[in-house]
Order: C-alpha cells, then structure tokens, then sequence
C-alpha cells in the first residue's frame, strides 16, 4: 500500500437512495474505466441522517467483499450522542477507516462542539474525518479551520472544498491549520488546481463523489488539469498516508 | 447549435485585449459553442462604472454580434438613476436581457426599485437573469417570489440552484415564467432537473469567462456524458435558448 502510483477516489457514495444510484459492479467498472485502484466508499444521505448503523452495515459489507478495492468510510449522526460515539467504535472495530460528517444533512454547525466527542475518538483512533463544506451557514472553510485547530491531531477533509460560495475562504482557510486536506469533488478541475497551487500538492485529495458526478470523466478532468506531479500526489498518496496511520489497510 | 447562456466579459480579458473578443470566442470555437450570453463583470462589482461597462460590453459585443448576445445589469441602489440604466441597456444598446448577482450587488430582491426594474423588462419582453443558489439576497426562492410578483416577466435561475439547492431550483420551476440554466449543479441533479422540469424552459451554460481558465470544456462535457437524452441535451444546448432569446438561428 505504500506505493506512490497507487490511485484512491476520496469519496464515493454507494447505495441507491433518492438521487444516489451507484451498485457495487458500477463503481468497479467505473473504476476499471478510470484507472482508479481504490474507492472510498460512504452511504448515501438518508443513513447519514437517520439509520446510521444500516448504512455503516451496508458499507462494511461491501468493503469486506472487495477489500482490495472498497475503503469504508462510516458515519453518525453527533445528535445521537453517546450512541454515535458507540456506533462510531463498533464500525471502527468492524473496519471503517474514515468518519463522515455531513452539517447539513446531520443538522449541525460543522464547528458545533455537539460533534466533539465524535472528533476526539476519530483522533485518539487516528482516523481521517471527511466533513462535507459548501452549503453555507453551517459548514464553511473557516468552521473546518476551528475544528482543525481545536484537534490538531486529527486530519480533517474539507470534502469539495466549500463549493460553490465559499472558494474564496479556501486558501487562507487551509493554510490555518496544517492537518487541513482538500478534497476535490464538486470543487472543478479549474479550481483545485489552483488551490493545490496556493497551499500545496501534499494537502489535496481527488475524489469523483460518484454518483453525483461520472467517475471516469471526473479523473479524466483531473488527469487534463492538474500537472504530472500534483496528480501524482493527489490522486492516491496524500490519503493513503492518512489512511496508514491506523494501519496497513 | 450551441448557445452557452452564461459567459463573462471578464476583467482580466478586458484588461488583456482591450475590448476585443477575438481571443475569448477563440474558446468558445475549441469547443463548438455558437452563441453566447454575454454578462459583464465590473458592472456587478463598480456601482460607479457600471453605465460605461454597459457601454463597453456592447461595443464589444458588437464586433460579433450574430455569436455574442450581451446582456447588461444596473444597481437598484441607485434608485430612478437605476430604472434609467435598465431602459437604457434595453433601449438604446438593444440588450436582449438583464442580469442580477443580488449577492455581489448587496442588494435584496424585496427592494422596491428592482420591482420597477422587473416590471420594465416585463413589458419590454426582455428577461433577466439572477445569480442563484446562495443566500442571503440569491437563493432560487427568492427569485421565485420575483417570479410570483411579477408574474409577466421571464426570470433565468442562472445556476439551477448551484450545487446545494438545485432542488428549491426545480421547485420554482411550477412557475412558469421561471427558466433555469444547467450552471453549477452536479450531473445528477442535471439530469434530475432535466427529467421533472419543463424541458422547454432549460438552458445551459459554462460560467466562462471571469478568468482567464477555460471552464466550457469541463462543463459542456459535464453536461454532455450525463444520461439526459441526446434529443433533449440538443434541445438544451440550442433550440430552447434560441427561442427563448428570440436569435436568428
């Protein structure tokens, strides 16, 4: 796993479920197409929300048939308190290897100490936390900037860089914190490129967020616009390493 | 036929080529683009400049104008000055359209001069086109309640809702004066929209132009591997904004 041309997409959504509609034989097919080697894979939005240990078990099942492709990623709701901390535990212990959190679908300010106890178990278990940003009011580049600083042991993902509204925050953002990393889905080729050009090719991270947008063509993009040695960085090694900290995968 | 219904005059290439649009339609010819909206840029951002940027991208506009169809602004802050600014781009200059970006102008969409201004365009036939999808003065719903004022002008949610609030874009869409321009949304809720809203009244669009990055051929691609149907995507691309625009073919 430690070998730099391996490819990891960041983030990926699979399940069928209102607008999501991404099968296990799809996403590795897609894959294939793109030349991608691993997928981090997380549930769609209704068991982000509610349900949440369901869709850690689906997650985990699929993960567990195509561990050599599929990287779980889990998540809970902070409202649900010390039962999200439980669920939490118990898909770590099953395999998870990433926290999402989703403010707006979650209900929550990104920076609201509601989700803390989540974020110190994420950080004692050196486990990556993936937070979605864009929508405004509730989860920005600079709330992920004080959560980052509140745990500076712990590797936060601003997934899709605070796209649309909020590109102008992500440089300044970023560069507040150095356990920052910037993903790449919804946030456009032309635009994280410039980002990776501002705070640094070690801090990006490509993800499709397929189904949401077609896989293949979103690393296609990315192959056009970013040079040689930025997709290199980003397409694989930068999470890899965050992945690692908690063990081989 | 391909109308791209949201470009930009941008400061940068106005800075760069002086007024000529030689090296910007150059883009537009990489990819195959016929006809394109043309917004301003200081004019959303200079309430002082914005009648002379009116002017300028007119004359601009003029040095092709069977290709660029420009489109003006104005700043309801200005009160009766600002109604005349309006009459203006659409009397003298000949604009076949107006465009809003509330959130860059500090204006609301409440204010009392905008209603004038939407009346005008109203009775001229002339539609105007709003940034869309981020709060506090642009969310879709706040163009919708435009929409519901003044129910005799044609209202363009210019970015279908962006990424977070495509779904209040597709909810205004009930109206029918209400068209939405697929600028911003991922591709499944492009092909969301595409499948529930009325296919007559969808545009598309790449948002070139503020900068000097070619943003048309990851959005015209975006938009042309999803799964929406060729026959409708063609309609999209050109037929509906031919006729909504009222162009010679």
């Amino acid at each position: 796993m430690g070998d730099r041309s391996l490819t990891v997409d960041g983030y990926c959504t699979l399940g069928v479920d209102r607008e999501y509609d991404l099968t296990e034989s799809v996403l590795l097919e897609d894959m294939d197409c793109a030349g991608v080697d691993y997928a981090v894979i997380a549930p769609p939005d209704r068991y982000l929300a509610v349900r949440n240990r369901e869709g850690n078990e689906s997650i985990l099942r699929a993960a567990h048939l195509h561990r050599d492709r599929f990287i779980a990623a889990c998540s809970v709701n902070p409202w649900d308190g010390e039962n999200a901390v439980q669920e939490f535990n118990r898909a770590l212990s099953q395999g998870a290897r990433m926290l999402v959190l989703h403010p707006l679908v979650q209900g929550f300010s990104a920076n609201d100490e509601l989700a803390f106890p989540l974020l110190d178990l994420a950080a004692s278990q050196q486990v990556p936390v993936y937070v979605h940003t864009g929508p405004p009011g509730n989860s920005t580049p600079w709330q992920i900037a004080d959560i980052a600083q509140c745990f500076p042991s712990l590797a936060i993902i601003m997934g899709h860089c605070g796209a649309t509204d909020f590109w102008n925050d992500v440089p300044d953002a970023a560069a507040a914190a150095p356990n920052i990393y910037l993903e790449s889905s919804l946030a456009r080729p032309f635009h994280f490129a410039r980002y990776m050009a501002a705070v640094g090719k070690q801090k990006g991270i490509i993800g499709s967020w397929a189904p949401l947008n077609n896989l293949p063509f979103e690393w296609d993009q990315m192959r056009k616009f970013l040079p040689p040695e930025v997709f290199l960085d980003t397409s694989g090694k930068n999470l890899l390493e965050l992945l690692a900290k908690r063990g081989p995968l | 036929m391909i109308v791209d219904c949201h470009t930009h005059w941008g400061k940068v290439w106005d800075d760069r080529d002086g007024g000529n649009p030689a090296q910007w339609l150059s883009i537009l010819d990489g990819h195959g683009v016929d006809k394109a909206v043309f917004m301003g840029h200081t004019n959303f951002t200079r309430m002082d400049l914005c009648s002379q940027e009116n002017d300028r991208l007119a004359r601009t506009a003029a040095h092709c104008p069977n290709r660029l169809i420009p489109v003006g602004s104005c700043w309801p802050q200005l009160g009766d000055q600002g109604v005349a600014e309006a009459r203006h781009c659409i009397e003298d200059l000949g604009m076949k359209g107006l465009k809003f970006h509330p959130w860059v102008q500090g204006f609301s969409t409440a204010d009392p001069v905008l209603g004038s201004i939407c009346r005008l365009a109203g009775d001229a036939g002339v539609p105007i086109f709003f940034h869309d999808g981020t709060p506090c003065y642009s969310l879709s719903e706040q163009i919708a309640g435009l929409a519901r004022r003044f129910p005799r002008t044609r209202f363009v949610l210019a970015h279908a809702g962006l990424l977070w609030n495509w779904r209040s874009a597709l909810l205004a869409t009930r109206l029918d004066n209400i068209w939405i321009c697929l600028c911003g949304p991922h591709a499944r809720a492009m092909e969301l929209l595409c499948s529930r809203a009325d296919p007559q009244r969808i545009l598309w669009g790449s948002d070139f132009g503020f900068g000097l990055a070619d943003q048309i051929e990851y959005r015209l691609n975006l938009f042309l591997k999803t799964r929406i149907p060729r026959s409708l995507q063609d309609r999209i691309l050109g037929t509906n904004a031919i006729d909504f625009l009222g162009l010679a073919q």
